[in-house]
C-alpha cells in the first residue's frame, strides 16, 4: 500500500486538487471551476481524482486551503486547514528552495511573498479592492466574447498595447469599452488589459517591496501568457512559471497534510454523505448576526458568524 | 435635571473618561450610548454621506441612537493642538454635521490651542452653561483631569511593559475609536488574543514622547494623532515582531501616513482597511497568515 495525501485549494473562481506521495510526487491532479458552489465543486473534483488514483494508494491525510477552506475542511474532516498564503509558500519552497519572490494572482486575491534563505521575510496582500485579479480578467474576457484561457494568446499577438487605466478596474473597464468603441484592434486592447493588471499589481501589492530574482509567478492568472510577458518586461527579470503554478496552493496544503498526519485513513466516498448549510438571521440582540449552520449527514457540526460567540 | 448624551465613538475614546469624571463631580446626569451594534451602524449608514469614513458613520449612528434619549448631545469641535498638531476634518466638522442632520440641542466647546482655546476653558464653559458656578466647574475640571491622568499613566505603564514580554508582540497601529469599537477592531483583538499574541496599542504611549519621535520618520506631518501613532513605532521598533496597520475606509490621514511609514520601516507589517461591508473572513486570512509568518509557521 502506498500512502498518499490530498490537498484541495477551493478558490473563489476555481477549485484545485492534488494527491501527492511521501516524496512530494504528484499522483493525480485536477483543476475545475468553482461556479459559486464549493461543495459541489469538491464532490466533482474528488470523483475525478478518484478515477485517476492507482488502486494501491490510500489517503492518509487531507488538507484544505483557499477561501472555502473551513467549510470544505469540515465536510472532508481534514486534518489541516490553513490559509492560502502559508500553503502557497510551502508548496513553492518544496520545489524551488532558492526562490526569493513569489508573485501570486488568484481569482479575488493578489499577494506577494518575499523569501530569504527559505524563510518568509515579508508579504503583502491586496486590501479591500480586488482590482486586477482573475475575476476581473475573466469578466472582461466574457465582455470581449473570449474564453479566459485564450486571453493570453491574443495578448501575445499585439505589438502596440493600448494604455488602460491601471489604478481601478471600474476606470479600466470604462477605458476598455471606450477603446473598443473607438475601433482599436482586439489584441491590442487585450494586451493593454494584461499590462494594466501587471502595473496595478506592482503599484498596489508590490509597492515599496524589493523584488529580487529568482521570481516565481503563480495562481490562476500565471497561466495567462500576456500577463507573464509584461511582468518580464516591467521587472526586467526572468519570471518562472511552473507547469503546476496554478496548483501550488493545493500542493502546499497536501505537503502540510503529510507533515501533520494523525495516522487516520480517509475515504474518498462522498456519495452517501449529505452536506448542507442553512443561513439564518439571529434576532436575540441588536447585532442581528447572520449565522451559518453546517450539517453533515443531518447533524449540526458547526455554526459560524456570531459576534457574541454563543453559537 | 437636563441629561447629557455622550456618543460612544470618536471623541469618547479620547475624552470619555474626563467627561465622566467631570459630570460625576458636578452631579450632572448623563447617558452613554452602548457599544456599536448593527442597529447603530445601520442608523449611521442611513444618515451619513457615502464619502464619510467608517468611524464618522458610526459616530452619526451613535448620535441618532441618543437624540431622543437625552436633552443635549455633547460634541466638541477640535481644531488643533497647536499649528504643528492639527486634527482630521471629522474632529473639526462633527458638531456642524450633527447640527445639520438632527434637530437636537448640542453642548459644544472648542479646542484650538493656536487660538488659546483649551480643554479647561471648554469644560468650564460647559459647566457654566449647565448652571453651575465658575468655581464649581473649575474644581470639577481639576478633579476630572487628575483622575484621568492617573488612569492614563497606569494604562501607559501596562502597555509599554508589554514590550519586555516574551510572547510574540504585535504593535496595533490604529486610532482608538477604531481599535476599541465593537464592529471595527474588537474581532481583530479577539482573534489575536486567541492566538496568544501580545498586542501593544499605539494609542497607549506617552504622546509627549511619541509626538516628538515621529520626526524621525517625517518632519512635515501635521496630523496630531498620526504623529502620535508613528512615534509609537519608533519607540517600540526594536522590541516588536510585527505591525498591524488598521484603518477605517476611506481615512485620509491614515492612507497618507501609513503608506509613508510602510515604505520606510523594516519590520513585517500588514495593512487592514475595514469598511462596513467587510466580512471577517478576508481579515482572518490576512491575520492568520501574518501570525504564521511571525511565528515561523511557514517553515515547518
Amino acid at each position: 500500500m502506498k500512502e498518499c495525501y490530498l490537498g484541495i485549494d477551493i478558490g473563489s473562481i476555481s477549485t484545485k486538487g492534488v494527491i501527492i506521495d511521501d516524496d512530494n510526487k504528484i499522483i493525480a491532479k485536477e483543476y475545475i471551476w468553482t461556479e459559486g458552489n464549493p461543495v459541489n465543486a469538491v464532490r466533482k473534483l474528488i470523483k475525478i481524482l478518484k478515477q485517476n488514483l492507482p488502486k494501491k494508494c490510500i489517503i492518509k491525510g487531507i488538507g484544505t486551503t483557499g477561501s472555502a477552506r473551513k467549510l470544505i475542511g469540515l465536510m472532508l474532516k481534514a486534518n489541516i486547514v490553513k490559509n492560502e498564503i502559508t500553503a502557497h509558500a510551502v508548496g513553492t519552497l518544496t520545489y524551488y528552495p532558492n526562490v526569493r519572490t513569489i508573485l501570486e494572482i488568484g481569482g479575488q486575491d493578489s499577494k506577494i511573498i518575499l523569501i530569504k534563505n527559505g524563510i518568509i521575510t515579508n508579504y503583502a496582500m491586496n486590501t479591500l479592492c480586488a482590482a486586477g485579479t482573475g475575476s476581473f480578467l475573466s469578466s472582461q474576457a466574457k465582455r470581449l466574447g473570449l474564453q479566459p484561457e485564450e486571453f493570453g494568446k491574443y495578448a501575445l499577438k499585439s505589438k502596440n498595447p493600448v494604455k488602460i487605466a491601471a489604478r481601478c478596474t471600474v476606470f479600466a473597464e470604462s477605458d476598455l469599452v471606450h477603446k473598443a468603441q473607438v475601433g482599436y484592434p482586439k489584441e491590442d486592447i487585450i494586451a493593454g488589459l494584461c499590462k494594466s493588471v501587471v502595473l496595478n499589481y506592482l503599484n498596489n501589492v508590490g509597492k515599496g517591496k524589493k523584488i529580487e530574482a529568482p521570481i516565481i509567478f503563480q495562481g490562476g492568472v500565471s497561466k495567462n501568457e500576456g500577463v507573464v510577458k509584461y511582468f518580464k518586461e516591467v521587472l526586467n527579470e526572468d519570471i518562472i512559471v511552473d507547469e503546476n503554478s496554478h496548483l501550488m496552493g493545493a500542493i502546499g496544503i497536501a505537503v502540510l497534510a503529510r507533515k501533520n498526519k494523525i495516522g487516520k485513513t480517509y475515504s474518498l466516498e462522498l456519495e452517501d454523505i449529505t452536506f448542507d448549510t442553512k443561513a439564518i438571521e439571529c434576532n436575540r440582540c441588536s447585532n442581528n448576526c447572520e449565522l451559518l449552520k453546517i450539517y453533515r449527514n443531518n447533524e449540526l457540526v458547526d455554526s459560524w458568524g456570531s459576534k457574541c460567540g454563543k453559537f | 435635571m437636563d441629561k447629557i448624551g455622550i456618543p460612544r465613538s470618536i471623541f469618547y475614546y479620547y475624552y470619555g473618561d474626563i467627561w465622566k469624571n467631570f459630570f460625576d463631580y458636578l452631579k450632572i446626569p448623563y447617558i452613554i450610548s452602548p457599544n456599536t451594534n448593527k442597529e447603530i451602524m445601520d442608523m449611521g449608514l442611513k444618515y451619513s454621506n457615502d464619502e464619510m469614513c467608517l468611524a464618522l458613520k458610526t459616530y452619526i449612528g451613535h448620535c441618532a441612537y441618543l437624540k431622543d434619549k437625552c436633552d443635549y448631545l455633547l460634541i466638541p469641535r477640535i481644531d488643533n493642538y497647536g499649528l504643528e498638531n492639527q486634527t482630521c476634518t471629522n474632529f473639526l466638522s462633527a458638531y456642524d454635521i450633527i447640527n445639520n442632520i438632527f434637530d437636537v440641542k448640542i453642548l459644544n466647546y472648542n479646542i484650538n490651542l493656536d487660538n488659546n482655546e483649551t480643554l479647561k476653558k471648554g469644560l468650564i464653559k460647559i459647566g457654566i452653561n449647565l448652571s453651575k458656578t465658575k468655581h464649581e466647574s473649575k474644581k470639577a475640571y481639576k478633579y476630572a483631569i487628575n483622575k484621568y491622568k492617573e488612569k492614563r499613566s497606569r494604562e501607559i505603564t501596562i502597555n509599554t511593559n508589554k514590550l519586555n514580554g516574551t510572547k510574540t508582540k504585535i504593535l496595533l497601529v490604529s486610532h482608538p475609536y477604531n481599535t476599541y469599537d465593537d464592529l471595527i477592531g474588537k474581532e481583530i483583538i479577539k482573534y489575536l488574543e486567541k492566538e496568544n499574541i501580545e498586542i501593544i496599542f499605539s494609542d497607549k504611549f506617552d504622546e509627549k514622547i511619541t509626538n516628538k519621535l515621529s520626526e524621525k520618520l517625517s518632519k512635515d506631518l501635521y496630523f496630531k494623532y498620526s504623529k502620535d501613532n508613528i512615534g509609537s513605532i519608533i519607540y517600540s521598533k526594536d522590541k516588536i515582531d510585527g505591525i498591524i496597520f488598521l484603518s477605517a475606509f476611506p481615512c485620509g490621514p491614515d492612507s497618507l501616513v501609513n503608506e509613508l511609514v510602510m515604505r520606510k520601516i523594516n519590520i513585517p507589517y500588514i495593512n487592514l482597511v475595514l469598511d462596513d461591508t467587510s466580512s471577517f473572513t478576508g481579515t482572518e486570512t490576512r491575520l492568520e497568515s501574518f501570525i504564521d509568518m511571525l511565528k515561523g509557521g511557514f517553515n515547518d
